[in-house]
């Protein structure tokens, strides 16, 4: 039996390139985060142990907690309306027989564009002579400027994002859909319910698992919007779409102050992981 | 619903009565015009683009009227620009050679997760899932000191080799390759055949329908990348498409000739796309790939 001694040196040698790579790139960095948010390390690559204090000056930071509700602001804004919208057009793709694969093909279109490409088309379409605009003087009301007002940009950042990306989870819950086996909804038809009726007791339920992942998936994503930002407001108007991501990237390639970057960084990690541990939570308890 | 459209044999076939027609055309209409409305709204954008695109520079265009006479100067313009073409090539070789080492290394580590018993080997495995968790963001600072200090800001493996350790590539490999028979692998080595023959003649044949399907998202998601390319490339030599959009932005005050090269900067991801979109739609279906 030769192989049973070939197999474990073969087997570490054809995962080391990939081992090496993340060892370097993915683990220590992730630990060199963790540490680094415990010194002052700044663009000269000095550096001293400074403890928490990176911490007790975050928690003293009014820029650090406008940006913290800056982004939970704007996921209470995308993730129901990617959803909404993911899930409508779901719902209409699995309801037609008859150019279905065109419908879907256009949807999805946007989703493999980059979110710079969506962030300059969709800069001039809020211009304040821009097409929006020009729409909106068509039907005389009068203009707005999407990009100058702090009520108004998180919502047009969050449709933005969703033009760009409800193709995928539109995807994700259309196979939720196509996995309904239709004798429950014939049954279900054959008894009298109403297309509300078999929509709220079969489909719902039984999409529940698609849906639940589109959730998180979606949730994840809204905290980690950059692109957009970066291209269409820089985090402003008066950082009225500073996100925790925008305020990284600030703190450390404007301000070259890694130390205090990095422990920003540790907030969006730590807030990750809650939603990480809510979704096996309840994950978890739908198995059993 | 779908089923009095999709299976009328099955209706047929029931006692139940089928419904009124008229009702059901006037249902059928209402999802199609729909399905235009949110297909109008998904395509305006691309429309529009493409109109000032191809408008005269300064000249009025849409929204205000419908440009007069539409021109290609924009982009010729735009490809004439020294800074244009190198971006692109620039993107080509960090989506290409990315392509290329993902998918070696990724099958070759999905292989020995799949099938190889080495010490360590589940302890490994659950490390590389585990960091799928750690937003990439959260990992920036350290990761971007960590290769300007070895030298690699501003150069092209700075650039790549840091987005190679790819945790999403290696576990779908190691799904897809977990399913093939152990037989095909048993056979192979009493012929006597060596492990990279295996890997070569029997591994990545088989493997060939998921690999294209990985190749073209990490195509895509190179190509689409943005925030490491911003801190890693910091001048024409290494910057890529997206983070060279962003610097004509601040320079470039004619949305033609920004909506010229956004248009351009989309054309690999949009042949991708009428190339590809049934197997794209098809693996996030099967897959969930992002």
């Amino acid at each position: 039996m030769r192989h049973r001694l070939r197999d474990p040196i073969t087997g570490l040698l054809f995962v080391l390139p990939m081992l090496v790579l993340f060892l370097m790139f993915r683990i220590f960095p992730t630990l060199g985060a963790a540490g680094m948010s415990l010194t002052n390390w700044n663009i000269g690559g000095e550096w001293s142990f400074t403890g928490a204090d990176n911490y007790v000056r975050l928690v003293n930071d009014p820029n650090f907690w406008s940006s913290l509700r800056v982004t939970l602001v704007y996921t209470a804004i995308y993730v129901p309306l990617v959803v909404l919208v993911s899930l409508g057009t779901a719902l209409l793709l699995n309801a037609v027989v008859f150019l279905r694969g065109l419908f879907r093909g256009i949807l999805f279109l946007p989703y493999v564009t980059s979110f710079v490409f969506a962030g300059i088309i969709w800069r001039w379409i809020y211009e304040i002579d821009g097409l929006l605009n020009g729409l909106l003087a068509k039907i005389d009301i009068g203009t707005v400027a999407f990009m100058e007002r702090a009520d108004l940009v998180l919502p047009a950042l969050a449709v933005v994002s969703c033009w760009k990306g409800f193709g995928y989870s539109m995807l994700i819950l259309l196979a939720g859909l196509k996995a309904i086996p239709g004798t429950y909804l014939e049954a279900a038809t054959v008894d009298g319910a109403s297309a509300w009726q078999r929509f709220r007791s079969i489909t719902l339920p039984l999409l529940k698992p698609a849906l639940f992942f589109v959730l998180v998936i979606e949730t994840i994503s809204s905290f980690q919007v950059f692109d957009t930002i970066y291209v269409m407001t820089g985090g402003g108007p008066a950082k009225a779409s500073y996100t925790l991501i925008y305020g990284i990237f600030e703190r450390g390639f404007r301000f070259w102050e890694f130390g205090y970057a990095a422990t920003w960084g540790m907030v969006l990690f730590a807030v990750v992981l809650v939603v990480a541990l809510i979704q096996r939570r309840i994950v978890g308890k739908e198995d059993t | 619903m779908t089923l009095t459209a999709t299976r009328p044999a099955a209706r047929a076939g029931r006692a139940a009565a089928p419904r009124r027609p008229a009702r059901g055309r006037a249902r059928k209409w209402a999802l199609y015009a729909l399905l235009s409305v949110m297909s109008l709204l998904t395509l305006g954008p691309f429309i529009a683009m493409i109109i000032v695109a191809l408008s005269p520079r300064g000249a009025p265009t849409v929204p205000v009227q419908w440009p007069d006479a539409l021109t290609f100067d924009n982009i010729t313009q735009i490809l004439g620009a020294s800074g244009f073409i190198e971006w692109t090539l620039n993107s080509l070789i960090y989506s290409v050679v990315s392509v290329v080492i993902i998918l070696l290394t990724a099958s070759m580590a999905g292989y020995a997760f799949a099938k190889k018993r080495f010490p360590g080997r589940d302890a490994m495995l659950w490390t590389f899932i585990a960091t799928m968790m750690v937003p990439f963001q959260a990992t920036l600072i350290p990761l971007y000191v960590l290769v300007s200090d070895l030298g690699g800001a501003d150069t092209f493996w700075g650039l790549i080799v840091p987005t190679l350790a790819n945790s999403q590539a290696v576990f779908l490999m190691r799904q897809f390759i977990m399913g093939l028979p152990d037989e095909l692998f048993d056979a192979a080595k009493v012929d006597g055949a060596s492990e990279l023959r295996v890997y070569w003649t029997i591994v990545v044949p088989l493997t060939k329908p998921i690999l294209a399907t990985l190749g073209v998202f990490v195509f895509l998601w190179h190509w689409n990348d943005f925030l490491w390319p911003l801190v890693i490339s910091q001048s024409d030599a290494t910057r890529t498409l997206t983070v060279g959009l962003t610097v004509l932005k601040t320079e470039e005050l004619q949305w033609a000739t920004l909506m010229s090269s956004a248009a351009v900067s989309a054309v690999p991801c949009l042949v991708v796309f009428f190339l590809l979109q049934r197997y794209l739609v098809n693996s996030i279906a099967m897959t969930g790939l992002k």
